[in-house]
């Protein structure tokens, strides 16, 4: 139970942050409305992603299912950031 | 949902719940009574001092006046006033007093509309004290942070249990079967947590926003804004409005005039304080601040230069920024002061409905555990949990009475007043819990102590009667009724607590019967019993 608690407790969060970094990169929103945006769908995402992975039978699912989940929006982080920084 | 998945979310929603049971009783326990904080500081402390309903006659120039005349107030530090209200007639003051080179004490004074010094505001804090513990259970530095912790723990039990019972969330609805007692616990906890869902949901929203802001605040600062913290507190419409100091003292006064003009800029408002920054300085500016009652939540604010007069800043709609507006309307649902008493009441019920969820929780899961075979049982858990349900629970209703016992008996001179109470109520509730650790007649032990907690809030309007009845008569007839409301909230928790009492005493038709305990916790204490003899 614990190691599940872990998983979804950081990759949740990871996933959190990176989410509503995209959010914030993507829509063109008044920069105050997408904070405020950002911080409602934040901690849903987290707690959801928790949940989620108290669904697993195993940890090991639950840390590669997260992982894989968390990778595409990570990515996409750094290509939008990257695009940022060079515009 | 596969079945396997469905059978793991159970096995962690019971888990979960049960890891975070007594610290989440204890923030909804104490949050339930921090509704009514304003009344609870009114009704220590207002019955000492004579109350006047004539709040709008207070002079700011005449109080600053005087505080200078008595203290050096630190010009680093600033002033704040608190305005009386139809809540509170007594002005709370704030500053820092300067009492060598780099050394300063934080003063806390109460004044009365008329403008004397009536005490000091710092020996009454009960009410703080039960406030403090709901959002950090006075744990220094990272109280804060394990609160919202647990409070998204919370947050997951919720979604948990909602796609647990998401296929019966209508067809079981109203179930309650009264006679079996898991289905009672069970049904209750599902009845309480399913009507009671939004309002769950909101306080474990906004508690998390309140305690983990800064997880957020740090990844968009990093993220967004380049590790720049000053650019993202702009954005996020924190106003700095800062002159630099002059060190030219001048006399703070031509605030009486200054207020009337922040009331006519600001339209239709409530102001609630005043802050002045750089005090004594030639740069002090006084900013007014206070809510406009007839919206939903917004906030006005004014800021004035005090030497010449001069509007340095004035919105009339939260800092005019949409995230400063949101947190806004997050902490008006949070604290209930968008609507009256009756809000406040029924948010209370729902609050101490949210405690009788957490134990009903807990029996559940000391019922399982107390019907399975003896050698699959772990005594010191089993043991532990009762003590967290019976001595942490009760022990949190019976502390918290023995702090309002505290409050009311105790002299108002006596040197640090308010931390000697605080530490009667982690005294109490730290002996609650090792004493229902050493205890194996569960049943028993709950319904004397419930009693006794019951007799302990009984107590209080006694005392209160018997000691201040002068003090909250002419309360009563300058119109303000906290002492009553919060004998009201006592009375009812004793009646509660008294009716679970004799509810736990009566002997069930399968204790006569079987001579089968009825209660989970006398049952694992059973159990428990049998593991020994095998063993």
């Amino acid at each position: 139970m614990w190691s599940r608690t872990f998983a979804g407790f950081l990759l949740g969060l990871l996933l959190s942050i990176s989410v509503v970094l995209n959010l914030n990169l993507l829509l063109p929103i008044k920069e105050a409305t997408m904070l405020l945006i950002g911080l409602l769908c934040a901690f849903p995402i987290w707690a959801s992603c928790q949940v989620w992975a108290y669904t697993f039978t195993s940890s090991k699912k639950a840390w590669q299912t997260l992982t894989l989940t968390l990778a595409p929006s990570a990515l996409l982080n750094a290509l939008l950031l990257t695009l940022r920084y060079y515009s | 949902m596969k079945r396997d998945a469905l059978k793991a979310l159970t096995n962690a929603h019971a888990w979960v719940g049960l890891i975070i049971s007594t610290i989440l009783f204890i923030i909804f326990f104490a949050g339930s009574l921090s509704l009514f904080r304003d009344d609870i500081i009114a009704w220590e402390r207002s019955p000492h001092f004579s109350v006047t309903s004539d709040i709008e006659q207070f002079s700011l120039d005449n109080i600053v006046a005087k505080v200078v005349k008595k203290y050096d107030v630190d010009m680093e530090g600033g002033l704040k006033v608190i305005f009386p209200s139809v809540k509170e007639p007594i002005i709370n003051l704030y500053f820092e007093q300067k009492i060598a080179a780099d050394q300063h004490l934080d003063q806390h004074l109460l004044v009365s509309a008329d403008g004397k010094i009536i005490g000091d505001g710092d020996s009454f804090e009960w009410a703080n004290f039960l406030y403090r513990l709901h959002y950090n259970l006075h744990i220094p530095e990272v109280g804060l942070y394990f609160v919202g912790i647990v409070t998204l723990f919370f947050f997951v039990a919720l979604i948990s249990g909602v796609v647990i019972h998401w296929r019966k969330i209508i067809s079981k609805f109203f179930q309650y079967r009264k006679d079996g007692k898991k289905d009672k616990w069970l049904d209750a906890h599902n009845l309480i947590g399913v009507m009671g869902l939004p309002f769950h949901i909101m306080y474990a929203f906004s508690g998390l926003v309140f305690n983990l802001l800064i997880v957020y605040q740090i990844s968009y600062a990093v993220a967004l804004y380049g590790g720049d913290q000053g650019k993202l507190l702009k954005a996020a419409g924190v106003v700095d409005i800062h002159l630099e100091e002059t060190n030219i003292a001048v006399p703070m006064q031509g605030l009486d005039r200054l207020l009337l003009t922040a009331k006519r800029s600001l339209g239709e408002v409530d102001i609630t304080r005043m802050t002045i920054d750089h005090f004594g300085d030639e740069s002090a500016s006084v900013t007014f601040s206070g809510f406009d009652n007839s919206q939903f939540s917004t906030n006005k604010e004014v800021t004035y230069h005090i030497a010449s007069g001069r509007e340095l800043y004035l919105t009339k709609n939260n800092n005019d920024n949409n995230l400063r507006g949101g947190l806004t309307v997050i902490a008006n649902l949070h604290f209930g002061n968008f609507a009256g008493y009756s809000l406040r009441i029924l948010f209370f019920i729902l609050g101490i409905g949210t405690c009788y969820i957490i134990l009903t929780g807990n029996l559940m899961w000391l019922q399982k555990k107390a019907n399975l075979r003896s050698e699959k049982q772990n005594e010191f858990g089993l043991q532990l949990v009762k003590a967290m349900t019976t001595g942490g629970f009760i022990g949190t209703v019976f502390a918290t009475a023995v702090g309002f016992i505290c409050a009311r008996v105790l002299p108002t001179d006596l040197l640090d007043r308010s931390d000697v109470i605080g530490q009667i109520f982690f005294a109490c509730l730290g002996a609650s819990l090792l004493v229902s650790l050493a205890i194996k007649a569960q049943q028993q032990f709950s319904a004397i102590f419930l009693k006794i907690t019951a007799l302990a809030l009984i107590m209080i309007p006694i005392l209160d009667w018997l000691m201040m009845s002068s003090g909250i008569i002419a309360m009563l007839k300058a119109g303000y009724f906290d002492v009553i409301i919060i004998e009201v909230i006592l009375l009812s928790l004793a009646l509660c607590c008294w009716l679970i009492s004799s509810k736990l005493l009566v002997p069930t038709e399968a204790t006569v019967e079987d001579d089968k305990p009825s209660n989970p916790l006398d049952m694992a204490a059973q159990s428990i019993g049998r593991s020994r003899v095998s063993n």
